[in-house]
Order: C-alpha cells, then structure tokens, then sequence
C-alpha cells in the first residue's frame, strides 16, 4: 500500500532488462532469419538453420559427447558429493571444520587453471584418455555445486527423524535410503540440475582437452564462431536456450525459481 | 508533552481484503490503551496505520489536534516498539538509542547526554557500546524501549514487544513499560494477544475481532461483564447455555433452559431486554451440589485445579463445566445439580 | 566402526578427487614455475619484466575492475527495485534475470558478436536510419569486451543483491522511519552498511570470475585484447611454452586467492553484525 520506488529506478530496470534478454532475442531472430547476417530491418524467416544442425556432424557428434559428459561428470559427482554432505552435516564434530572449504576449492581455483593442469599433468603426462580426463574435470567442477546445495538441504533437514527410523528397528543404511534420501530430494534434484547446466555449458576446462578426436559442443560452436559466421551457430544456441527453458521449468517445479536468490 | 490520539472511522484494506472495518477509538491524554485479539483480528493494522506503514482507505486519524492520515511516516513523531525489537545490527546500543535523535539534528553533545541517561535510566549502562548480537532478549528489550522513548514522542506504541521472552520477563517487563509509561505521562497503544498481559497495564482494553472492537472499556468491566458472547468467551466463559425467559414471580424471573428444564434468577440481573438470551458463566460459576435449585446433571470427568476440583458435567443445555468443593469430591457418572451463581454469572444478548 | 571413521569414509572419496585431481596438478602447474632452468625465479622475473605481459595483466585487471564497478552499479539498483516489486512481478523478474545466467557463455558471447558486428544488427540499425554511413568496427575492442562482460555478469550481481536486500527485515526500515529517518536517510543509514557484506561477496564472485574468464575475451576481444585466460591459452596450446603458461597460471591464482582473501577479511570487518 505504501512503498513506492523512484520512476527513474525503474526506467532503469526496465532498460537493463532490455539489455539482458534483448541479445537472446537477436540470437533467435539470427536463427530464423533467411539472411545469413541477421539485418535491419529483418527479412523473411526460415528453419532451415536448424535443419542445418543435423548436416553438420561436429555438431550432433559433440553434442552426444557434451550430454553424456554432463549427465556422468554430474552423476559421478552426485555420487561421491552426497556421502561427504552427508559426513558434514552428520558428523559436525568427528570432522575438521576445513573439510567443508575442501569442496569449494574448485570454485575457489580458476577453471582455466584447473583445465591447463589437467591437461598437463593426467592428459599429457600420465597420457589419461581424453574422455576420462574430461569426465574427472567435469566432476570436480560440479562438486561444489552438489555438495553445497544437497548440503543445504541437509542443513534444514531433522536428523531425529532418521534417530527415529533408527529406534524403530531400521538398520542405518536403509534409514538413509528410506527416511534421508526422500526428504532431500529437493536438494538433489537442483543441486544435479545446476551442476548439469554448468557442465553442459563448460568452456575453460574442456578447452584445454578436447582435441580433433573429441570435443564438447561450446568448445565446437567456440571453434566454428572464429572461422566463420554462420546462422547454425544461432539456431544451436536456441536449442541450448531451450534446455536452460526445460531446466528452470523443472527447477520451478521441485523448489521454486526464489531458490536461486539465495 | 501530552496529547489524545483518535481515530475516525477508519477503513483498511489489503489488497481486495478488508482488514478494518470503520474502526473508531480515542485515547485520552496520558492513557494506555490495548488492543487485545487473537492474530488477524486487526490490531496490528490498526497500530501500523497509526505509525504512517499503511494507508487507511477511508477514515481520518489525529494526534492532539495534528491530523496524521496522510503523514509520511517519519514525520510523525511516534515511539514504536517492535515485536522483533527490530534493533539495527550495525549499530551499538549508543548508536541505535541515538538514532532518532540523529535523525532530528540533535546536537552530538546535548545527543550524548540524553543517550546515556535513558540507557542508565532502562539499566543497561555498561552495555552501551555491545551490538545487539550480543545481548540477551530482555536487554535488546530494553534498547528497543529506551530507543522509543528518548525521543521524548507524544505518543508510544507497542506491537506485541514481550511475545518473544520468556514468561517470568514478560512479567517484569511489562511492569518496567507501565512505569515508565506513567512517570513520562504518555499517551500509548499497547497491541497485544495475551489477555493478563493486557489487563494487567492498561487503563482501557480493546477487544477485537474481524476488524471491529467488540467492547472497549476497563479491564474489571471486560473480565465481570463482558457485552456480548464474543467478549465473554475470550475472557474466560467457559459456558453459554441457551434460556428464554418465560415468567416473573416477585424478585426473580423464571426461565427455560434450552433442552429442558427451569431455572429462576434474580430480577435485578435482567439487562437484556430481549425474551431470548445467553446466559454465561465461568466454571466457578457453576457450583457442583448434591441437592438444590438449579440445572440438573451426570458428572463426567473430574480434574483437580488447586482452588477446586472441576466437572466436565452433560446437562440438558450440552457439556458444561462446573466447580465444586473440595472437601466433598464426587465420583464420576453421579447425578447432581449445578447451581448458578448470580454474582459470576452474566446474561448476554443472543447472537443474530 | 567409529563414529569418525564412518565420517571419514563417507567423505573420502570426494576429498580424494579434490585432493588428486586438483590438489596435485595444480601444485604441480606452481612447481613448474620455480623449476625455470635459469633459475627459480627467473619465471617470474620474465614475467614482470615483459612489457607486453604486464599489458595483458593490467589489461585484465582494468577489464575486471570496470566489470565489477559496473555490474555492482547495474546490479543494486536493479535488486532493489525487484525486491520491491510485488510479489507476481518479483518471480518473473526473478526468472528475467534466472534465463540469461544458465545460459552457456559461449552462446551468450555470440550474441554479442551478432549485435556488435561489421555486419551486425546495431551497425545494420545505425546505417538504416542514417545515423552512419560507413558500419563502424565495434569488436576486438575494450570496449566489446566489457560491455559482454557486464552482461555475463550483471545477472547474478542481481540474484545475489536480491537475496542481500530481502534478508533485511522490513522492520528495521519501518524503525527508521518511526524515529524520524526518511526514506533516503533510512537507505543510507540502515539498508546500505547491512548490504556491504553482500556486495563484497558480489564483487568478488563477478571480479575473479572476469579475471579468469576465456570465452568472451576469445570471442569479442580476440588476439588484440589479449587477456590473462586467452593468453594462458596461447601459451599453453599454441606456442606450447608450458612454463610461461604456467607462470601466468600461477599469478592468476595469486590473484585470484588474495582477493578472496582480503575482501573476505573486509566483509568480516564490515559485518554489521560483528561483535
């Protein structure tokens, strides 16, 4: 009833607004523009961009690579992140308090740096299989995101209800599986998402680890951006939109999209 | 500097909701008055509008002869006092007594003084450059309150400020804030849900519900005669039994009990006009006897209260709650009769 | 088994990846820099005696700067509006500002590219309405870098602000104004010192992340804005200098640890809530 904000302030949202979502709407208008440099004003529109996709088999190639990398980096993640959330919420005590900063490293170490050293030390002097030591990277990227988000959700989450499970004649593993897991399900289900996305979109790690054999399909789009202007590049980009479009819709769906804020 | 407080037919919505509903209520200078409800009733509201945070769709509101309604609120000149003290974390509690006097271009020198002494005169003198963080519930209390009253406003409002201590401080608080209250001669809203709290400190109470004031009056008013079912039963009437008053013989008027029965009672009892009417008691008005003039009963359950032993009792007017004697307990399933008390008892109109 | 043993176990395999997989070749990246055959230093000393290293340094560094002053500018005028919005209207901007940020880098740099082009839609815009008549180069300049920067940026200055500001009670500004505080003196005197923790965290997310970013200088700045990420690049995959790329990793990291550091300090400084 009361608070009223400045008309200056909001011209201003407005405007940055405009300039946030305007760029994505040129890249739309690129894809379905008959031009092959999007004009104005614009001409007439066509699929064919996205009919060109699947002509082009770097692109469905590294796309199946990116995919399968996102969903096993983030998986392998998952794996070995909600035992040690669970060790830190858990296990307050029993662990040193540095342990919970271990997890953040790979947020805190520039992912370029962490990619050049991969890249060295496994790639090229162990000689790691590429797929293998993009799959190791991925997975220490996304380990904080799943660590600290499942973790956030252990953090609200009543321990007494598996002391409960517990004193009721359920063994401690099924106690986890039946009573824990369930209830942080929410958590898991962003943490995997946030962890899915920052993959599929990775540049500075698999830059250094993708090579003729294998590539990932930013690293692709990246390669073919430098050599030639082609609206393809465009209508790849509205298919990745579109699965950020699918992400946040399953996001909203199991925690609300404010979740985000904070 | 003491003013009245009125508020004119105030109107509040929320959104579509109507939250206030031509609410009328003046304070006289130096007088504290509570609004008590349960939560929605509209008592926060009221002391929101009043504080300049909301808006009244209709209706006027003055301190003294100032008309505030469309008063911003920082230039009202009110003590507020919140129910989350709402004590800014950045700030010592120098700072955050200080800060309304900040605000006014009070001289840092004359500012300090004043400071220091409201800070001793709430007793928290060497707590004076803590932040809030580090003091307990009653202290941060005590901030909250000295930080109202140091800017020496006209009028003080209170939103529920002792519902998060514990029971044995509410108590000492509120004794605290009515003393303090009193010496300064302020005008002040107290808002609040607990009934003891209210009675306890206030010259006049408001009960509330769905946006109206169901009575204002003194508290002794409110607690032995409540104006209508709703007030009885937030006061503590425990039993409403519906009578209609048949016939009159002498001092007394004879009357049916809904669901049978007849019971006479005294003459001079008889506010109510109409032929229909509630008749409502607390349990200690109800006395649980073997024999005698009054409504004839199965005991059931029986609990021990201190004072007395209490009957949950089935009677032809529905389940009632009686006392009776401790020194003749009853057994459970007996026949008895529970006989009115006419000094507890009240007759209030029927509900339309 | 002990309760510490079973924490252990549980977190061991996580720790071990962190540990093997990043510890390790990241001390390994570091050590290079000291095994410098002319010496342990000598690394170092070619770093910062080179004038064209110590351009691309300072040129990151200012790129970073004007990033974060500009996304933390953009950033808090615009949280505050949309914590003050209404509820409905919050969401959505909320999810406004949700979709570019889980947008890929690379297609949100490409955008820019689209825009800013020779042939790009502003140069085809400008030229249409007569404004120019030759299109102008707008990319592989600062300029370019900065203002796809700032929109890589500006996104989470704003969810991070928006938490900030919503985590204010509405009860401290309605206080202020009780006492006497107007809007702006209660914006200034209550709202701005408990934000600072939140804007520092901000800050150092959008500085360190514009710092060490690859992509968008590769994609609007090119070889002429040379940054630290396009240059470790360049040495590392293109002129294969391992122990220059090395050198470059290590300030990076230097960098990027310190001002974590310091400005973790600050904001515990800060903190309104400090004891």
């Amino acid at each position: 009833m009361k608070r009223k904000t400045h008309p200056a302030l909001i011209a201003f949202t407005v405007l940055t607004f405009f300039f946030l979502l305007g760029p994505l709407v040129v890249i739309l208008g690129s894809a379905l523009s008959d031009t092959p440099f999007l004009t104005f004003p614009p001409q007439g529109l066509t699929l064919h961009w996205f009919q060109n996709i699947f002509e082009i088999s770097a692109f469905t190639r590294t796309m199946g690579t990116s995919f399968m990398l996102a969903v096993g980096g983030t998986a392998l993640s998952m794996l070995i992140g909600i035992p040690a959330a669970y060790a830190l919420a858990r296990y307050r005590v029993e662990l040193p308090s540095f342990l919970g900063n271990v997890f953040v490293l790979p947020i805190l170490i520039p992912e370029i740096v962490l990619g050049f050293s991969l890249m060295k030390s496994l790639a090229s002097g162990l000689g790691t299989p590429i797929m293998a030591t993009l799959l190791v990277g991925h997975a220490l990227l996304v380990l904080p995101y799943c660590v600290r988000v499942v973790g956030a959700s252990l953090n609200s989450f009543d321990f007494s209800i598996e002391e409960a499970a517990v004193s009721l004649g359920c063994p401690r593993w099924r106690a986890f599986f039946t009573v824990v897991l369930p209830n942080i399900r929410a958590g898991i289900i962003a943490g995997f998402i946030l962890a899915f996305i920052t993959s599929l979109n990775d540049v500075s790690i698999s830059i250094f680890l993708t090579g003729p054999g294998v590539s990932t399909l930013p690293i692709q789009l990246l390669a073919h951006m430098e050599q030639f202007f082609d609206p393809t590049i465009a209508a790849v980009s509205v298919l990745l939109m579109g699965v950020t479009v699918a992400v946040m819709a399953v996001v909203e769906r199991t925690l609300g999209l404010t979740f985000l804020t904070k | 500097m003491t003013v009245s407080l009125s508020l004119e037919n105030i109107t509040a919505h929320y959104g579509t909701v109507k939250v206030l509903e031509d609410l009328s209520l003046h304070i006289a200078e130096g007088e504290l008055v509570s609004l008590l409800g349960s939560s929605g009733c509209g008592k926060t509201t009221t002391l929101r509008l009043v504080a300049g945070f909301l808006e009244p769709t209709a209706g006027t509101i003055k301190l003294g002869d100032r008309d505030l309604t469309r008063l911003p609120a920082h230039a009202r000149n009110i003590g507020l006092v919140f129910q989350t003290y709402a004590l800014f974390p950045h700030l010592t509690v120098r700072e955050n007594v200080g800060f309304g006097l900040k605000q006014r271009g009070v001289a840092a020198a004359e500012r300090a003084t004043r400071v220091n002494a409201m800070i001793e005169r709430v007793g928290l003198g060497e707590l004076a450059d803590r932040h809030p963080a580090n003091l307990s519930g009653g202290q941060r209390q005590r901030v909250a309150l000295a930080r109202a009253l140091v800017i020496d406003p006209p009028l003080l409002m209170f939103d529920e400020p002792l519902s998060n201590l514990d029971a044995k401080l509410r108590v000492d608080m509120r004794v605290e804030i009515r003393r303090l209250q009193q010496a300064n001669g302020t005008t002040a809203l107290y808002v609040t849900h607990d009934q003891e709290e209210a009675f306890s400190i206030s010259d006049r109470v408001a009960i509330m519900n769905a946006g109206r004031i169901m009575q204002l009056d003194r508290p002794e008013v409110l607690y032995s005669n409540p104006a209508n079912a709703f007030v009885a039963n937030f006061v503590g009437f425990e039993n409403m039994i519906e009578m209609r008053a048949v016939a009159e013989a002498g001092d007394a008027v004879r009357a049916e009990i809904k669901g049978g029965g007849t019971i006479d009672l005294p003459k001079s009892q008889f506010t109510v006009p109409a032929q229909e009417f509630l008749f409502a008691t607390r349990a200690d008005g109800l006395q649980v006897a073997a024999t005698g003039q009054g409504i004839a009963c199965t005991l059931g359950l029986r609990t021990y209260i201190g004072r007395a032993y209490q009957y949950h009792c089935d009677t032809p007017a529905g389940q009632l709650v009686a006392n009776g004697p401790l020194a003749h307990p009853f057994e459970s399933g007996a026949n008895a009769v529970l006989v009115p008390q006419p000094e507890q008892c009240c007759l209030l109109p029927k509900e339309a | 088994m002990s309760h510490r043993m079973q924490a252990w176990l549980l977190a061991a395999p996580a720790t071990l990846l962190v540990f093997v997989f990043l510890g390790l070749p990241v001390l390994s990246t570091l050590a290079m820099t000291f095994a410098d055959p002319k010496g342990p230093l000598a690394s170092y000393a070619a770093f910062f005696n080179s004038g064209f290293r110590m351009t691309v340094l300072w040129r990151t560094m200012e790129v970073a700067l004007t990033t974060t002053i500009l996304s933390v500018g953009i950033g808090f005028v615009v949280a505050w509006v949309v914590a003050r919005a209404p509820s409905r209207l919050k969401s959505l901007l909320i999810i406004a500002a949700v979709f570019p940020l889980l947008t890929g880098v690379v297609v949100r740099a490409f955008a820019w590219l689209v825009i800013l082009g020779k042939n790009g839609i502003l140069n085809s815009f400008l030229l249409w309405i007569g404004a120019i008549t030759e299109p102008l180069s707008m990319l592989y300049t600062q300029g370019s870098v900065i203002v796809a920067m700032v929109y890589l940026f500006v996104p989470l200055m704003i969810l991070t602000l928006v938490g900030v500001l919503e985590g204010i009670p509405q009860d401290l500004t309605d206080a202020a104004a009780s006492l006497g505080a107007t809007p702006a003196a209660a914006f200034r005197q209550v709202v701005l010192p408990m934000a600072v923790p939140g804007l520092i965290v901000g800050s150092v997310l959008v500085f360190t992340g514009s710092f060490t970013s690859y992509a968008t200088p590769q994609l609007l700045g090119g070889e002429r804005q040379m940054m630290m990420g396009t240059f470790l690049y360049q040495r590392a995959m293109v002129t294969f200098d391992w122990l220059g790329a090395s050198t470059i990793a290590a300030v990076m990291v230097v960098v990027t640890l310190a001002t974590v550091l310091l400005m973790s300090r600050l904001a515990r400084k800060l903190n309104p809530v400090a004891g």
